[in-house]
């Protein structure tokens, strides 16, 4: 089965999206390596200003952690794609 | 008093108005038995990278934000404490130069355990919390600072340089 996930954006990534939100279909047992994949996608396909670099060295994160790449996305929470921080 | 009360954690919104405040940082670590406090407070630069600035925007995510800075005021406190009060607070939205953009607190009975609880905290918050600097220029350009990579997966990650610090 697939289903939608809802990616907001920070940093740099808001800028790609007004909403600072980013809707992607994804498999029910998807990995954060395969959000991150779709997610790339998704840049190259409807933001020219997309950075595939940048992605590269962004974390996913929920509200509680920074997620690892090869464990399952949950699905019960906020996702987010962090770009390197740069806080203080 | 609880561990809890004594670990506060706080975004300010520039946008309503708020800035992170010294004052109220001091306030909440003071306790009568003790006798010593540190304080970082970080303010806007006028200049970065050979660049006049005039303003900074910080975007945060607040709610990964708030965990992150209350799990290094936790590990702070396993290490220093128990006997220890934290306080941290960080700006969100745009700030002029001079304006504070980030402090923190410790207070404890003696003066080592509160400086070095004090930068394990301000470090953690640089190089783990999911905060964005976005520079503005004097002449009227803007950009995003390229910022430490987070490590996937855990707590603890470490900085990892991404370009010029």
């Amino acid at each position: 089965m697939t289903a939608t996930v809802s990616v907001r954006l920070f940093g740099a990534f808001r800028d790609l999206a007004p909403a600072a939100v980013v809707e992607l279909p994804l498999p029910d047992d998807a990995s954060v390596a395969t959000l991150r994949a779709a997610l790339e996608a998704h840049g190259r396909g409807h933001w020219p200003a997309f950075q595939p670099g940048l992605l590269a060295v962004s974390v996913f994160a929920s509200a509680e952690r920074v997620l690892r790449e090869h464990e399952p996305v949950p699905r019960d929470g906020e996702l987010a794609v962090l770009p390197p921080v740069s806080g203080g | 008093m609880s561990m809890a009360d004594a670990l506060a954690c706080a975004i300010a919104d520039a946008a309503a108005g708020a800035l992170p405040d010294p004052a109220v940082a001091l306030r909440h670590v003071a306790a009568p038995g003790f006798g010593g406090t540190a304080l970082f407070v970080g303010t806007i630069r006028d200049l970065n990278h050979g660049r006049a600035v005039v303003g900074v925007s910080y975007d945060l995510y607040d709610a990964l934000a708030l965990n992150v800075f209350r799990r290094a005021c936790e590990e702070a406190a396993a290490a220093f404490g128990p006997a220890i009060r934290l306080y941290v607070a960080h700006a969100r939205g745009r700030l002029a130069v001079g304006e504070v953009a980030v402090v923190v607190a410790a207070g404890t009975p003696h003066r080592d355990e509160a400086f070095r609880a004090c930068r394990a905290v301000i470090e953690a918050v640089k190089h783990q919390a999911p905060i964005w600097k976005q520079e503005h220029y004097a002449d009227g350009d803007s950009a995003w600072s390229e910022g430490c990579s987070l490590c996937g997966g855990d707590a603890h990650a470490a900085p990892v340089p991404a370009g010029p610090a």
